[in-house]
């Protein structure tokens, strides 16, 4: 029983789930980089993630602290234009955060399966006892 | 009674699971696609150019063995077809073993995904080459001198569809295959059977391959890097 017990420890620890990416506004804003790998503008990543310009900016800046987005500031037709794109850093981040977000599904979709099956086994074994 | 109220909370707590179950798989789903997405703007390193330096020298040596033991292989086919196509299940089978370490080494995250593409890109070119070869070698033999010439255009044209995600200048390689399976049929059926017809395409082709995958994607590059367009 102990040999268990050890065997499953941190079994659902899930130290993957970086806690920078685990937000939900900043994993909207990493999904849509990372699905534009030639970078996005301002404007159309507010638009994408539903975001306020001020709530837009500090999840960027976080996000740019961390080497995760890189934001280059420029001119598009004499207007300033600002585009964002997630760095070889953030990309290896975001695809570990995936894998453990990925492990963290399986886990509960393997749970909720046990689940029914037990439910209906449970129903049966009674309408037969009784 | 009791029986149906215990049955009805199992049905409805099955309905509920089942709920559970569909947003679960559906998460699932979403991931998987984040994933293909990830994996189509990411260059595929999984081609190792060692190896397929070594599959080009595979090419020389059956060409050479050709040269040395089947002096005249228009009267001989089904030897002639034996070397090349245990040379080419030879190869692939390097390859493919390679490829599948070296894209789990690599591409860690989204391995399968990556392999799934390449194999995807290249597979309707093999297909082609097979049944192409089986059709002309069983129904068509008036025409099989033509494979040779067949076989690398079919083959340069896997290379164009598995470019999109490999070095740019892997296009060169494509056109090399292709410009040499239109020059065996262009010179004819009495040199279309000769070792070299297929020895020097693929050898050097496959040394192109290799000299392109070493240069535009060197090793110490990492995964993280190969976003690409």
């Amino acid at each position: 029983m102990k040999a268990k017990t050890t065997s499953n420890e941190g079994r659902f620890a899930y130290e993957g789930l970086d806690r920078v990416i685990h937000e939900r506004a900043r994993l909207s804003v990493l999904t849509s980089l990372i699905t534009n790998p030639k970078g996005l503008t301002f404007g159309d990543l507010k638009q994408l993630c539903a975001l306020t310009d001020g709530n837009l900016s500090r999840h960027l800046r976080v996000l740019e602290l961390d080497k995760m987005v890189e934001i280059v500031k420029g001119h598009e037709k004499n207007r300033p234009l600002t585009v964002c794109r997630i760095t070889p850093s953030g990309r290896k981040r975001y695809l570990e955060y995936l894998t453990t977000l990925e492990q963290v599904v399986r886990d509960a979709a393997k749970g909720a399966k046990e689940e029914a099956a037990q439910a209906l086994l449970g129903g049966l074994s009674v309408s037969r006892v009784v | 009674m009791k029986h149906l109220t215990n049955r009805g909370e199992a049905i409805t707590l099955h309905c509920k699971v089942g709920g559970a179950m569909y947003d679960l798989n559906k998460a699932l789903g979403d991931i998987s696609s984040i994933r293909r997405q990830m994996a189509q703007s990411t260059e595929f390193r999984g081609y190792g150019p060692a190896t397929l330096a070594a599959t080009g020298a595979i090419a020389a040596v059956a060409a050479a063995a050709q040269a040395l033991w089947l002096p005249d292989p228009s009267r001989n086919v089904p030897v002639y077809l034996g070397i090349w196509v245990s040379t080419a299940m030879l190869s692939a089978a390097l390859i493919g073993a390679q490829m599948h370490a070296r894209t789990r080494r690599i591409h860690s995250g989204m391995a399968d995904e990556m392999i799934r593409m390449a194999v995807e890109q290249f597979l309707p070119s093999v297909a082609a080459g097979s049944m192409i070869t089986v059709v002309l070698a069983w129904l068509a033999p008036q025409a099989v001198w033509m494979l040779p010439g067949l076989w690398q255009v079919i083959f340069g044209l896997g290379v164009f569809s598995s470019c999109r995600f490999l070095p740019r200048p892997m296009l060169a390689a494509g056109a090399w295959y292709l410009m040499t399976g239109l020059g065996c049929i262009a010179v004819g059926e009495g040199h279309a059977f000769s070792p070299w017809a297929m020895g020097i395409p693929y050898g050097a082709g496959q040394l192109l391959v290799a000299a392109i995958l070493f240069f535009a994607s060197p090793e110490g590059v990492d995964e993280s890097q190969d976003n690409f367009e």
